[in-house]
């Protein structure tokens, strides 16, 4: 070995499992925290996949698929089982959301950052100036999770929403912690902003039902004042999920607030307030 | 200013309401452009279609390699179902910074392979040889894709362009590279095997990889 790094003859048997135990562990170690070597190694296993791929193709019995599903202890629920178990979950919904943010902020980044890398040198400067901010606030919203029970299923049912999904997933998105504005409000929301796709969402739970004539609304202000994104309301079970487009030609944002409004929206902001969000810190 | 109103909580989650029967096709559909590190990322996060998908995608590859090294339908079978539950139980272990999801998963399903190929004894191969008659008898009975026309015309661009690569191998380098990763063969095993000097397989696998890595540069 020169020095510490993985020679090509090393990488080469490394690929195609001629290497004993003990080396082997060692370029894996190494590739792990040397560029050039990772890219070596990665070269000589896509060779050596190259003898598998290249392989007359064999079609398993088709029974095996119910097998591994069974085996794995995969049920296999469609999205409206999802969406039935979302709308009676009540207080666990917490969890799915925080869950979400946590996963985007940390789980993904691998798979982020390993794609985008491929596509397109530029997006790198993206990715780096994104990662930070989300890790802080995965951070966050990690620290919440404790305090509740994750559960696998909602959080499943949760990443069934493609859309929030992809948003929470994507580079050029942001996601804010909603904070209420009194203690009596023990909702827990998100804000996400998706510079990308030109949409933010707005989720929450445990948010107590308007009186009929009411409803609440989302704000943004923008260089001092508040512009309405719409309207909504949650479902019986406090679950809110709410989305719109970014409004055009709105360029800067400090903050987001949710006010109590008469039914149907107000065109000035007006009533209570009920949480904001500080966007001022989200990087552009 | 337009108002973007969601008054309907339940139409706003974009939540599919149709019938039962065509929610598990929606969940696939949703995934079936995704990439292999985006699948493995949901699939992380237990998502079950998002596993399906994958499963879908890869399973014949899986099975073929495993059959090309165990040489017998039902430890193929085996090997298979074990290789995805475990791909479902432990997703983590896929570490996207080290390279493709595809050669992850084909050192994964030759290392599977290959220990249950030694905890055998190595005696399927030690009588017959990878390529040996008993094996091509096995894959001979069994249905192939490449017998249907239609399926060759779809065949996967990669595996058009690795086949391509394949060919353009000398017979005695492919050879060599072919008994240490499906055989789980060391370098001295091989020697001996082909009564051949340590040395000479050793530079057949290395002009061998060589010349793959150079065929498959700058392709797909
Ligand atoms: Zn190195």
């Amino acid at each position: 070995m020169e020095s510490t790094h993985v020679t090509q003859e090393q990488a080469d048997e490394f690929a195609i499992g001629s290497l004993p135990p003990e080396v082997a562990y060692a370029v894996i170690l190494h590739a792990d925290t040397c560029a050039a070597c990772r890219d070596i190694v990665g070269e000589s296993q896509r060779a050596a996949a190259a003898l598998v791929i290249g392989l007359r193709r064999y079609a398993p019995p088709e029974r095996l698929k119910g097998r591994v599903l069974r085996d794995a202890g995969i049920t296999r629920p469609g999205p409206v089982a999802w969406a039935a178990r979302l709308l009676t979950a009540g207080a666990g919904i917490a969890a799915v959301v925080v869950a979400i943010a946590s996963f985007a902020g940390l789980v993904s980044l691998r798979g982020q950052v390993d794609e985008l890398r491929d596509g397109n040198a530029q997006l790198q400067t993206n990715i780096d100036g994104a990662l930070p901010t989300k890790v802080e606030l995965a951070a966050l919203t990690r620290r919440l999770s404790d305090t509740e029970k994750n559960n696998a299923d909602l959080l499943a049912a949760a990443l069934g929403d493609r859309e929030l999904l992809l948003a929470l997933l994507s580079p050029d998105s942001d996601v804010a912690d909603v904070i209420p504005v009194n203690d009596s409000v023990n909702a827990i929301g998100r804000f996400v902003w998706d510079d990308a796709q030109k949409k933010v969402w707005f989720v929450a739970n445990k948010l107590a039902a308007t009186q009929k004539d009411q409803t609440y609304q989302l704000w943004v202000n923008s260089g001092g004042r508040y512009i309405s994104l719409g309207t909504f309301n949650p479902d019986a079970a406090g679950y809110a999920r709410y989305e719109t487009v970014v409004p055009q030609g709105l360029k800067s944002y400090e903050s987001a607030v949710v006010t109590i409004e008469t039914a149907g929206g107000a065109s000035e902001r007006s009533g209570p307030s009920v949480f904001v969000t500080d966007l001022s810190r989200i990087r552009r | 200013m337009t108002w973007q109103g969601n008054p309907d909580v339940s139409a706003a989650r974009n939540l599919n309401t149709s019938g039962d029967t065509s929610a598990l096709r929606q969940g696939a559909d949703d995934f079936a452009s995704w990439p292999d590190n985006s699948l493995m990322t949901a699939i992380v996060a237990r998502n079950e279609s998002a596993f399906a998908v994958l499963y879908d995608r890869y399973v014949d590859l899986v099975y073929s390699a495993s059959l090309r090294v165990l040489g017998d339908a039902q430890l193929a079978e085996d090997a298979t179902q074990d290789i995805f539950v475990r791909l479902w139980r432990r997703p983590e272990s896929f570490v996207a910074e080290r390279g493709r999801f595809v050669s992850w998963l084909m050192s994964v399903v030759r290392n599977r392979a290959v220990d249950e190929l030694r905890a055998r004894g190595r005696r399927r191969r030690r009588e017959g040889g990878p390529g040996s008659e008993g094996d091509e008898e096995t894959l001979a009975a069994l249905p192939s894709d490449t017998d249907d026309p239609l399926s060759t015309a779809q065949l996967h661009e990669e595996q058009v362009v690795v086949r391509g690569a394949l060919v353009c191998l000398p017979p005695d380098q492919r050879v060599a590279l072919e008994l240490a990763y499906f055989s789980g063969l060391t370098q001295q095993e091989i020697a001996l095997m082909l009564h051949e000097p340590l040395g000479t397989v050793k530079t057949r696998i290395r002009l061998g990889m060589q010349k793959l890595r150079r065929s498959l540069r700058g392709q797909v």
